[in-house]
């Protein structure tokens, strides 16, 4: 029981820390609370199967096998993080915060009736790699083996981005952009690359939780990242907006909650888990405004 | 030809003109020092001549090419450097990638690592500490961070906005030393906001007089120290 | 007589009072021109269009006082909505549909306006405790605690099925909502609006949007200056979400969820945040720019073909708008104007004395 409620925590905490992960990097590098995020989810949910108004999805990307559907996803995803930024917030490169996120609020609900207008409204049954469905003995737990797929690939994703952003000369970039775009420009750093670089990996990670999603829930549905965006943000806030380990630790964090709630409520309050996660949240706020994990010094940035 | 022309230079904040119409040129291979009051402009100078801050008119040219209308990392690209007010360093980088970041322009890995080399030399403290977190650096051994920063990108043209700012003499003098004998090194040109026209003297080099955004002086700044233009700049009525 | 005003500070103030006059004034117009010269749809759009008015007026007195982008003022216009429906209904439908109702909700029988005014206080009640956590944030992370908060609300009222009717939804509001009685509450909170930005909270509240640094300095004041504003916004809120309901006539949280927010901040940002004229002006705009893409939806017809846009396509086009808007005016239609007489009529005399 315990060791089931455990692996909950790390798969749903794994996922809101790589949906953190993909608000955090854009937030560092230009100050965007990027609200088209969870549509990023969302139209990468869509592209594994071909538009139509049916209840049942017919699989398109989402046919290939696994080795080539994931980097073509991944690809879709950041292809698309990519697109939006050249032509919506490039555009907005010298806006206030304010206006790029109110203009990411535009392209979230632009992206939504889009997928609307192709795929129609309705929730549709998608069946990927249902034999990961199958549950795996653990000790005294029965595991459902994506489960155990989703912690490694999360685990190794973190490791990649963490030696990705210390090891290579792009992570240096949008280090350094992160904390000084200005200062970085003067020394040469291209403002477009590193922006560029930033939205495609949040968009690739976009994709990431897509193909968890999918797989876990068996449903595509034009709502779907929302709620995980908005997980995401929170933690982003709660991790110190921009702080790329605080937004993961907080993302571990909120699934650790979320999976405790789910066990420890009565049944009759479970549907109502997420607004004690939201009410948690604006609580711990009211005590640490400037995010759960950022150090009390640390100069407020927004 | 000059190694840096400045045409007519003019910057505004909104109603404020912080720069009206401000001309000069700096050889190859010049030190120049900058000098004036508080709000003279000088930082808004720099800035222009940079890229960081739009300029509202004139143009600005290195080596003949005009330089007025690219990015600061266009800019930089051409061989301009700059250590800002302030310093600016990187806090969450540790040392050594703090004067990584500038070296992306460059293709030569080989020469690279000989500057890294040089300013470690140069500042032995930045290699005792180079893995250090740079937020943790005295002010101080900050200032050498972003001086040394700025070489990494192996410039032709240096701008520095008071290297002295906030530093013990003593520690200014360290830094002054190193900055003249890596300007001989390397055959940089130097333009170097000072307030302390002492200071400007005792360096050597040429020096402009600058008060509300414009040029009122140009000389050599031994000359400046002993004369009356400087505390008329400060304390006189603009006329 | 009053005295003449002399001094340019006098002046100016006469001429922001005649802000709200002129915004009625338009409003009045508008709803004339819809219930004299159009049809009854004409004037169903009319009605609706001054009920977003008295949202977004609403939604403004927050704001675009405070420079704070809130996502949550549709769970206000939610919390007015079923608090009116809850007031109003037949208590039989009440046993019937909301079982959960405490003993006192679900005898009660109230008329309209009592209603719509309870609607707005327990709204603005809502705002004071959970602005009172919220605001404390700073900027974009208060904006992200808001979108938090509309989640919750929305997802409280889609699950508390005994009380609001979970997801499907609440029948049989008494529509009573004319245009006549939706521009009487969209004047009024036009009014309050006005009110505000001159009170001295108000004014204070825009001089820390202008000025960071200086606002940082006073940052309790700032705070309860943003929770005032909160308030009086949720209260315009809370009852345009009532009026929403009796227009209709049927209620569900998703009606108040995210399309209701993006519609109102389509309307704000591209009329302008930065002035009241700004708010009315985007509600006008974007509401007639909305009816005629309804009218091509239903297709339109030249010569022997049909033209019609797929569903959806609105959100689309208004989305798209408002990035154009964003990009390429985005301080809004009004730029941050307000509508006002000129100087010379103010001080009835023939010239300003500037
Ligand atoms: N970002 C800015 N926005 C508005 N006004 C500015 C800005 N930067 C500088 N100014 C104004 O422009 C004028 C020139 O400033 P600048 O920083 O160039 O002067 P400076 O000579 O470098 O002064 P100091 O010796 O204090 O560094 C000042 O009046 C200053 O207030
Ligand atoms: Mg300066």
């Amino acid at each position: 029981m315990s060791l089931q409620i455990l692996f909950d925590a790390l798969s749903l905490g794994g996922i809101y820390a790589i949906a953190a992960l993909g608000i955090a990097l854009i937030f560092g590098v230009m100050k965007l609370v990027n609200f088209a995020h969870g549509q990023f989810i969302a139209c990468s949910v869509f592209a594994l199967i071909l538009p139509s108004a049916d209840a049942v999805a017919v699989l398109g990307l989402g046919a290939l096998p696994a080795g080539l559907l994931i980097p073509a996803i991944l690809l879709f995803g950041a292809g698309l993080a990519v697109l939006a930024e050249a032509f919506v917030f490039r555009p907005l490169r010298n806006a206030s915060p304010v206006a790029l996120m109110v203009a990411s609020f535009a392209l979230g609900i632009l992206l939504q009736n889009l997928l609307l207008v192709t795929y129609g409204g309705r929730p549709k049954a998608i069946s990927l790699w249902p034999e990961l469905g199958q549950p795996v003995r653990l000790l005294s737990a029965e595991i459902p083996l994506l489960q155990l797929f989703v912690i490694g690939a999360v685990g190794v994703i973190l490791a990649g981005l963490a030696l990705m952003l210390k090891r290579t000369r792009i992570g240096l970039e949008m280090r350094a952009a992160a904390e000084d775009f200005g200062m970085a420009r003067l020394l040469g750093v291209r403002a477009n690359r590193v922006i560029s670089g930033a939205f495609a990996l949040s968009g690739a990670l976009a994709a990431v939780v897509a193909l968890v999603l999918v797989a876990q829930t068996g449903v595509a549905d034009v709502r779907m990242g929302g709620q995980i965006m908005l997980v995401a943000f929170i933690a982003t806030v709660m991790g110190g907006m921009g702080s790329l380990p605080g937004a993961v630790a907080a993302g571990l964090a909120l699934g650790a909650v979320s999976a405790l709630l789910q066990a420890f409520l009565p049944p009759e309050a479970r549907p109502f888990r997420d607004a004690f996660l939201y009410g948690l949240v604006i609580l711990v706020l009211l005590f640490r405004p400037q995010g759960l994990f950022a150090s009390a010094s640390a100069k407020p940035r927004v | 030809m000059s190694k840096l022309g400045v045409h007519d230079l003019s910057v505004r904040y909104g109603k404020l003109t912080a720069l009206s119409d401000v001309s000069f040129t700096v050889a190859e291979g010049e030190r120049l020092f900058i000098s004036g009051p508080n709000g003279a402009g000088k930082s808004s100078l720099l800035g222009a001549i940079s890229g960081a801050v739009r300029a509202a008119h004139g143009r600005v040219e290195m080596d003949g090419d005009i330089l007025s209308g690219h990015s600061p990392e266009g800019i930089a690209r051409r061989g301009l450097s700059m250590v800002p007010e302030g310093r600016r360093i990187f806090r969450a980088l540790s040392v050594q990638e703090n004067l990584m970041v500038g070296t992306g322009l460059r293709r030569d890995r080989a020469a690279v690592a000989d500057d890294l080399a040089t300013v470690y030399a140069a500042f032995p403290i930045l290699h005792d500490r180079r893995h250090a977190n740079a937020g943790a650096l005295s002010g101080g051994q900050q200032q050498m961070l972003a001086i040394s920063r700025a070489l990494m990108t192996n410039p032709k043209l240096m701008l520095v906005d008071e290297p002295s700012l906030g530093l013990a003499p003593k520690v200014v003098d360290e830094v002054y030393d190193r900055l003249v004998a890596l300007q001989a090194q390397r055959g940089l040109t130097l333009v170097i906001v000072e307030q302390s026209s002492a200071r400007a003297a005792r360096v050597g080099g040429r020096m402009l007089l600058m008060r509300g955004g414009r040029v009122v002086a140009d000389g050599d700044a031994a000359s400046f120290a002993a004369h009356d233009l400087l505390s008329e700049a400060y304390f006189g009525d603009p006329a | 007589m009053s005295p003449q005003p002399t001094t340019p500070h006098q002046i100016r103030r006469r001429m922001a009072a005649t802000t709200p006059v002129l915004l009625a004034l338009l409003l009045l117009a508008f709803v004339l021109a819809a219930t004299l010269l159009g049809d009854r749809a004409t004037a169903r759009m009319a009605a609706e269009t001054l009920i977003r008015v008295t949202l977004v007026v609403g939604f403004w007195i927050f704001a675009g006082n405070s420079g704070v982008i809130s996502f949550g003022h549709a769970a206000f216009a939610c919390l007015g909505a079923y608090t009116s429906a809850w007031l109003t209904l037949q208590p039989a439908m009440k046993t019937l549909l909301l079982p959960g109702l405490p003993g006192f909700l679900a005898q009660a029988h109230w008329p309209v306006l009592p209603a719509a005014l309870a609607a707005g206080l327990l709204a603005a009640a809502l705002a004071l405790i959970s602005g009172a956590a919220i605001l404390r944030l700073s900027g974009i992370a208060a904006s992200i605690a808001t979108f938090a908060f509309l989640a919750m609300v929305n997802t409280i009222w889609a699950n508390w099925t005994p009380v609001t009717g979970g997801t499907s939804s609440v029948v049989g509001l008494a529509r009573y909502v004319s245009p006549w009685v939706a521009l009487g509450w969209a004047v009024a909170a036009i009014l309050a609006a006005a009110l505000h930005a001159a009170s001295a909270s108000g004014l204070a509240l825009r001089a820390s949007r202008e000025d960071e640094v200086a606002a940082a300095a006073s940052g309790i004041d700032r705070y309860r200056h943003r929770l005032l504003a909160y308030t009086v916004s949720a209260f315009f809120c809370g009852v345009g979400g009532a009026l929403m309901g009796h227009f209709i006539g049927v209620i569900n949280p998703d009606s108040f969820y995210l399309s209701l927010t993006f519609l109102m901040l389509a309307m704000l940002v591209m009329g302008g945040i930065g002035s009241l004229s700004g708010a009315v002006v985007g509600v006008l705009a974007v509401s007639l720019a909305v009816e005629a893409l309804v009218r091509l939806e239903k297709g339109v017809t030249l010569g022997t073909t049909t033209f019609a846009l797929p569903p959806g396509s609105q959100e689309i086009l208004i989305a798209l708008a408002m990035i154009l808007v964003l990009v390429f005016r985005p301080a809004g239609l009004l730029a941050g104007r307000e509508i006002m007489l000129p100087a010379r009529w103010v001080t009835g005399r023939g010239t300003s004395n500037q």
